[in-house]
């Protein structure tokens, strides 16, 4: 089969001493060395080999890769022939700094996925050999997981094909876009035309705070929930399934750290991988996020 | 700072002039929209709208007069290509019945009226998630006049990038709106009440579990319900203290009136208040509050907080923090 490549996002490198112990990254393989208890696309995609691997995240800034780590995860990268991708989340001053130190460490022509206009605009000023690519929460759609009907996704078209948006995207020097399935997918909502298209898979983002509801766990009343509140990393830790009772059609739903992540329906994925046989040359498979 | 106020009706402009209103902020669906699109999702809030075209240049004149500026939103999470030209368009009846200023959401539809629009100011919705002063720096380079800050900002956060960003005038939230996610990667859509209403507090119930397929241990379990149930008692306070106001018509809920002699010393430029779908009566009381404390602080600025936290007279719920846009402030206080 030709058509997509396949990256592999992980958001805590920890997880690369699992994968250093597989002989071969297919997804299989990676997915048996991950734990993962999900099978995406009904194992259509098994026997492909992940041929990038995608380090960070765009759920907060306390998961942006230690330094130690992405060094690690460059190395990986390099002994198994993978490129590399940073993905980096909406960012506080503070977090825009401990960015920069990690843009620092890129080799020229890695890509840096950015979930922030901030960040588009500082990796076009200071660090103009690195890729910029709009990450998944800036190519913004309806994404609820509690949707009746396509009516409601239609409520607010999303603007990914409007002009206006690639000429933003264009002034900062963009050229690939990430972006989710929305609920009820159809062809039209894959972007055609100049921009190369990266999909994540087989859960998408529905929402996402800055307070952090596990990762208050340990924190004391005073400080639960407040912006920037402290945490110990719980995210890496707990994951929970959400559930309501009117709930019998809604997408499998779960709160993962600071964002309610949806799981495709059969339906989605089949979308996806129609799409992948045209506009869509990567799918990115979640390692770890879920 | 000034005071920005909702208006979903000509007739408020009045009322919430008197009690202290700066500015107002609005919102429209014209007929053509709804016509066109077949939708009313021309800005975040359906049901806040003026009633119509008329209406709103009403709301223009009557503000006018008052010496009031008016903000027309285009708030949306995005807009598709024919709804941007469309707000162009809309943007043009809104700067010929004599408007001042467009509140957008969608960074296209804010680079398409900075280059082709009439000459408006323009302001950064929350939508937009400002969170640094690089983003902040960007949006001032596309031209527009002011960044409407999200809301979970702490006080040295807003002080640190208002220094670093000149040139473009910085408004943040002071009271009554009470997003539990970030309103610019919130993905959902409000639903009707029947179907489960805003996903923040449709009635999930969330079962742990741990990552590496252990089962969670009966500490770790007694830590995670007492963990839930102080997020649920936060979400109580957050969306006003299960939507209750004082004897004198005070809204509890989000609120940042410790906070405003340090967002004021950080060179902030305007304070806004939350909810166009309110009540005439709760937006009144509302601006009253934020009012009362920017005169306290003119005239003893020391004594701010106290003053503050006395007006809605439960300190016990100030003191929770869980009412607090700026927990900071009463860390501080």
């Amino acid at each position: 089969m030709t058509g997509p490549t396949v990256a592999l996002a992980l958001v805590d490198l920890r997880h690369l001493a699992a994968l250093a112990r597989a002989d071969a990254l297919t997804v299989a393989a990676c997915g048996a060395a991950l734990g993962w208890r999900h099978d995406p696309f009904g194992g259509a995609l098994a026997a492909r080999t992940v041929t990038r691997l995608q380090v960070g995240g765009e759920a907060c800034e306390r998961l942006l890769p230690a330094p130690r780590l992405l060094a690690a995860a460059l190395e990986f990268a390099q002994a198994r022939g993978l490129a590399l991708s940073l993905a980096t989340p909406l960012l506080s001053d503070q977090g825009m700094a401990e960015l920069r130190g990690l843009l620092d460490r890129l080799p020229a022509g890695t890509e840096a996925i950015a979930n922030d206009w901030g960040t588009l605009r500082l990796l076009a000023r200071a660090f103009p050999a690195l890729v910029p690519v709009a990450g998944r929460l800036m190519c913004k759609m309806v994404k609820d997981p509690r949707l009746p009907s396509v009516a409601w996704a239609r409520l607010y078209p999303h603007g990914i094909h409007a002009a206006p948006f690639a000429a933003m995207l264009a002034r900062f020097g963009v050229r690939r876009i990430e972006m989710d399935v929305p609920p009820f997918a159809a062809m039209a909502d894959f972007p055609e035309g100049g921009l190369q298209v990266g999909v994540h898979a087989p859960f998408g983002v529905s929402a996402k705070g800055r307070s952090c509801r596990i990762g208050s766990l340990h924190q004391p009343d005073a400080q639960k929930f407040a912006a920037g509140h402290r945490c110990a990393r719980e995210c890496l830790a707990y994951t929970a399934a959400m559930t309501r009772p009117q709930g019998a059609t809604d997408l499998p739903t779960h709160l993962r750290g600071t964002t309610i992540l949806h799981t495709h329906s059969a339906a989605m994925a089949e979308a996806l991988l129609a799409a992948a046989r045209g506009t869509v040359d990567r799918i990115i498979l979640s390692g770890d996020w879920h | 700072m000034k005071i920005v106020a909702p208006v979903s009706a000509a007739a408020e402009v009045g009322p919430l002039s008197d009690a202290g209103a700066d500015e107002f902020y609005c919102g429209l669906v014209p007929r053509s929209w709804v016509e066109r699109f077949g939708t009313a999702g021309a800005n975040r809030r359906i049901f806040g709208n003026l009633a119509s075209e008329g209406e709103l240049g009403e709301v223009i004149g009557l503000a006018h007069a008052r010496g009031r500026r008016v903000s027309l939103v285009m708030n949306a999470p995005h807009y598709s290509e024919a709804q941007g030209e469309a707000l162009l368009e809309l943007a043009g009846q809104f700067a010929t019945l004599g408007g001042d200023a467009l509140i957008v959401g969608d960074i296209g539809v804010l680079a398409l009226l900075a280059g082709h629009g009439p000459k408006l100011r323009l302001h950064v919705s929350s939508l937009l998630s400002c969170r640094n002063a690089e983003a902040a720096a960007l949006y001032r380079d596309l031209g527009a006049h002011r960044v409407v800050l999200p809301r979970d900002l702490t006080l040295a956060e807003i002080a640190a990038m208002i220094a670093a960003t000149p040139g473009i005038e910085f408004e943040a939230f002071i009271l009554n709106d009470g997003c539990v996610f970030e309103e610019g990667q919130c993905h959902t859509i409000h639903l009707p009440s029947r179907l489960g209403g805003p996903i923040c507090i449709d009635d999930y119930a969330v079962e742990h579990a741990r990552l590496d397929g252990t089962a969670l241990s009966d500490a770790e379990a007694a830590a995670l319900a007492a963990n839930d149930a102080s997020y649920q008692q936060w979400l109580w306070y957050r969306f006003s203290c299960g939507f209750s106001v004082t004897d004198q018509g005070y809204p509890f809920g989000p609120c940042g009136l410790c906070a405003m002699p340090a967002l004021a010393a950080s060179g902030l430029t305007a304070v806004k208040i939350a909810g166009r779908e309110g009540a005439t009566a709760r937006k009144a009381k509302s601006v009253e509050m934020v009012w009362r404390v920017r005169e306290r602080m003119a005239a003893d600025h020391a004594a701010v907080a106290d003053f503050a936290q006395s007006l809605r007279g439960r300190p016990d719920l100030c003191s929770s923090g869980f009412m607090c846009y700026y927990r900071d402030a009463l860390a501080a206080h």
